[in-house]
């Protein structure tokens, strides 16, 4: 694959959808107002528990520090699991995707040109959450933010693999995709973005709390925050780091694998544009 | 371009689940059926059919859009399934779908976005647009938003999109639909341009429900009805084959009309000929229909110069596009009603 010839397509989408979003410009504005609120929400919240965190919970001693970069995270990995299925269910119901695998573009730059707007967007939005609650209510973050920097783009390309497979979903059943709604709901449950995942496992079981120890989102969320939280360093964050490179090797080639699968058989079925 | 033995079934949908848990479900749509044929480079092809006849399947799986069953596709050499990427490269489609473009974008946008897809660069792309936008006359709809634009520009622009990338061959599914009587002759003569043009020899693949376009346009015509090519010839060969029959109408003037039909009664017994007025002041038509090549419409002339007549014209018109395409549905509808009643 020619590399600028790839980037020239991927900023292609970009552009595209930049210009669209631009067509909608009240709903941007909303969106920030939104973030805004929900992290003054989130301020008024964590006064209630100032002083009562447990001293298991290292990551949660300040809880607003706590929820912001969980909520960061999770509209990124939102993003991750979610943008391509939105993608291709949007070019059906536009009837725009015939003509964009008309180009002689090849799966894997529909795959990430597709979601990279979403990217920029999760990127800014995210960001938006953490800034907002340094500039406005004093929350500070430490730490390595390369090594953060890191477990983000490993969290989200993993969990981008998963998206793949939910797009795939959205190609050839078009509707009601499991993907979404486990992992949308079961990561903001079970991956410690609210709360604690010990927690879990001292009310509901070990069963239920083995449940997280699934979900590539938990390593990715105490990766990050065990860096700009506690500080640690590389050394001490191997164990969440190998859990999402083994999650990375499996899901990878299988999401791709099956994603080509679905266009044949789309193909096959003559329902490219059909939703 | 080559098409091989190529069927098209489209599968019914989880057939198995279905079957197991014993749920009715509608029998496998046919909708292509080993069809063959040869589009030579330069050549305007047509494809003519009534409503679900295959048409569109046809077109989408020389596209790539859809997989054929059986059989192969081959642009340029490229197969449509193993090389799809290639074939594409080669192929520019022109469809009938309004769905196709981003609504809230202007033309220009939409365009730029489709030829940076092409892999074209930001200069290409530009100069390229500008281009398309002039010769399909969108210049003054360059920053109109696609969705305000009327349904004959949205389809001009559709074509302009499929030449982004001057391919070697163009698929034309209805070019002229919601044009204005001007911008369709226009867009033939763009399209004839295309394939004329020795440098680029455009191969043109195009399906069309105007028959007389077809006829001014093709080189080539197949008749598809049921997913099967019922015939593949020059439109003239066509009509020929359909029938040998031609009308002749010879408009004259004469001063007594009524020796005329003396006379064509003694030179033909039984030949039917209509006598009448005709739309031109003072002169009068005769109309009547000869086997192609016979002495007919000599002794009629023959018969009009004895009788002291002014011929002012002699016009021949064979069978149309449309009675050889009325006749092949009449056909396969006797077929049909032969086997669903064997005995009768």
């Amino acid at each position: 694959m020619n590399p600028l010839l790839f980037l020239r397509r991927v900023w292609a989408f970009v552009v595209r959808d930049w210009r669209l979003e631009l067509s909608y410009r009240m709903q941007f504005f909303l969106r920030v107002m939104s973030i805004l609120i929900l992290v003054t929400t989130f301020f008024f919240v964590s006064k209630i528990f100032v002083g009562f965190a447990d001293p298991r919970f290292t990551q949660w001693r300040d809880p607003l520090a706590a929820w912001l970069t969980g909520m960061a995270m999770l509209n990124y990995f939102m993003t991750g699991f979610s943008s391509l299925a939105n993608a291709i269910r949007q070019e059906q119901v536009q009837g725009t995707l015939e003509s964009v695998l008309m180009t002689p573009i090849s799966v894997p730059t529909v795959i990430v040109a597709s979601s990279a707007w979403d990217f920029v967007q999760a990127t800014l939005f995210s960001s938006l959450y953490l800034v907002f609650g340094w500039l406005f209510f004093n929350v500070h973050y430490q730490g390595n933010y390369l090594l953060a920097l890191a477990f983000l783009l490993l969290t989200t390309v993993v969990l981008s693999c998963l998206g793949i497979l939910s797009a795939s979903f959205a190609m050839v059943f078009k509707r009601g995709d499991p993907f979404g709604i486990f992992l949308g709901t079961g990561s903001a449950l079970f991956s410690g973005v609210f709360f604690p995942t010990q927690l879990i496992r001292d009310y509901a079981g070990n069963t239920v709390a083995s449940i997280s120890r699934v979900l590539p989102a938990t390593y990715g969320l105490d990766g990050i925050r065990r860096v700009l939280i506690e500080g640690q360093g590389l050394s001490q964050v191997r164990q969440p780091l190998i859990s999402l490179l083994v999650f990375l090797a499996v899901l990878l080639p299988l999401s791709l694998w099956v994603f080509n699968r679905a266009v044949r058989r789309a193909k096959r079925e003559g329902s490219l544009i059909q939703y | 371009m080559s098409v091989d033995h190529i069927s098209k079934t489209y599968p019914v949908p989880f057939l198995r689940l279905k079957k197991a848990l014993k749920r009715k479900f509608k029998p496998p749509v046919e909708a292509v059926r080993d069809v063959s044929f040869e589009v030579r480079e330069g050549e305007i092809f047509g494809l003519i059919g009534p409503n679900g006849a295959g048409k569109t399947t046809l077109t989408k799986m020389i596209a790539t859009l859809i997989q054929p069953t059986e059989g192969n596709v081959s642009v340029k050499g490229f197969d449509s399934v193993r090389d799809d990427t290639a074939v594409r490269r080669n192929v520019g489609l022109a469809g009938a779908e309004e769905r196709s473009f981003y609504w809230r974008l202007n033309v220009e946008q939409n365009l730029l976005f489709f030829a940076r897809l092409h892999g074209l660069s930001g200069d290409q792309a530009t100069s390229r647009i500008t281009d398309l936008l002039q010769m399909l006359q969108l210049e003054d709809s360059a920053r109109k938003r696609f969705a305000e634009l009327s349904t004959g520009n949205k389809q001009r622009l559709s074509v302009a999109r499929a030449m982004l990338a001057d391919p070697p061959v163009l698929l034309l599914d209805e070019p002229t639909r919601s044009l204005d009587p001007l911008a369709a002759a226009r867009m033939r003569a763009t399209i004839k341009s295309l394939a004329q043009d020795e440098a680029k020899r455009v191969t043109v693949f195009l399906t069309s429900h105007n028959l007389a376009e077809v006829e001014e346009l093709c080189d080539r015509v197949a008749i598809i009805s049921k997913g099967e090519i019922k015939a593949l010839d020059a439109p003239r060969n066509l009509r020929a084959t359909h029938s040998d029959n031609e009308k002749v109408s010879i408009t004259f003037t004469v001063d007594d009309a009524g020796k005329i039909e003396a006379a064509l009664r003694e030179a033909f017994s039984a030949h039917p000929f209509t006598l009448g007025r005709s739309d031109v002041s003072d002169a009068w038509t005769l109309a009547f229909s000869r086997k192609t090549n016979d002495q007919t419409l000599d002794t009629v002339l023959r018969v009009l110069h004895t009788t002291a007549c002014l011929v002012k014209g002699v016009e021949c018109e064979r069978a149309t596009l449309l009675e050889v395409l009325e006749h092949y549905e009449q056909t396969e509808q006797e077929n049909e009603k032969q086997e669903e009643n064997p005995g009768k």
